[in-house]
């Protein structure tokens, strides 16, 4: 049995050099939210999530979040007013009245 | 009138507006700049006041009102950046402890089949998604689950998901590198996506 060990480790990692792992491919998805991914990494990722309905569940659920918390900021942010209060602003031009010379 | 003190003791240089007006002409669009990174009022109110007192101490001429704009923005930026430096010497902002996998009971943990999903543990879909956006449940679901993440690791999320703010700048302000940001972005949305998946997807019928 102790025979096949070998083999099974180089169809592995084959395996690795052609598509990535699912763990490999949420890590994948996630960064190209930020950058292109390096080309010679997006045949296998292209080709695991063909066939790894998962893995494109992630992507989909993620890029949602994403549009989510942007086109609804206001929903996750605290309520607070977008400008200064009366009481900061004059708060401020004393403390600029008052500035040392 | 203070502005003809100001003007014998130490003149301005030309082209710079009266100080007296600065809060009235830039006080707004400053502080709403400083809230969307700082997220919190009070210390974006300080670090509009700070960049006010610079901009007197430094004394600079402009050629014109945009010029103004932009070096305030400037000299604000550089107070914000402070602001987390000083903070990210009190507490790691790489958060170490959270760069524990959440998904890692659900890969496989070894063989040919090594980091792919256990089978019945992947991700399932979510029937549209977008309906919810309209639910108050689902977004104090979100905050809930929000709040779960570790504090730096929230405010990486909210200054990038949240308020857009490109990664170059996030990192210039945290003082981290891009795959650390990166890092910590995955975490997020891994967290948040198995939170919600848990506490509110998951339970549709």
């Amino acid at each position: 049995m102790n025979l096949l060990n070998p083999v099974k480790d180089a169809l592995s990692t084959g395996r690795r050099l052609l598509m990535p792992s699912c763990r490999e491919a949420l890590r994948l998805q996630s960064e190209a939210l930020e950058q292109p991914l390096p080309p010679t990494r997006r045949p296998g990722l292209w080709l695991h999530l063909l066939l790894c309905k998962w893995c494109r569940f992630y992507g989909q659920q993620i890029r949602f979040l994403r549009h989510a918390a942007h086109a609804h900021a206001d929903e996750l942010t605290q309520a607070t007013p977008q400008k200064l209060s009366p009481e900061a602003r004059e708060r401020i031009r004393q403390k600029l009245r008052a500035r040392p010379e | 009138m203070e502005k003809d003190n100001a003007s014998a003791s130490n003149p301005l240089p030309p082209g710079l507006s009266d100080p007296e007006q600065w809060v009235e002409l830039h006080g707004d669009y400053l502080f709403k700049y400083a809230l969307m990174r700082l997220r919190d009022p009070a210390k974006a109110e300080d670090a509009v006041q700070e960049t006010f007192l610079a901009a007197l101490k430094g004394g600079k001429s402009f050629a014109g009102r945009s010029a103004e704009k932009s070096w305030l923005i400037g000299v604000l930026k550089n107070k914000i950046y402070d602001h987390y430096r000083k903070a990210s010497r009190e507490t790691s902002f790489t958060d170490l402890e959270f760069y524990s996998d959440e998904e890692s009971d659900r890969f496989v943990p070894d063989g040919l089949l090594k980091d792919g999903w256990i089978h019945e543990l992947g991700p399932t879909e979510w029937a549209s998604p977008g309906a919810s956006l309209d639910s108050e449940l689902f977004w104090k679901t979100f905050r809930d689950c929000s709040d779960k993440l570790p504090k730096n690791v929230a405010a990486v999320f909210s200054l990038r998901e949240v308020d857009g703010i490109e990664s170059k700048e996030i990192c210039a302000l945290l003082h981290i590198s891009e795959s650390n940001l990166w890092v910590m972005l995955h975490r997020a949305r891994m967290a948040l996506r198995r939170c919600l998946d848990t506490n509110w997807f998951g339970k549709q019928a």
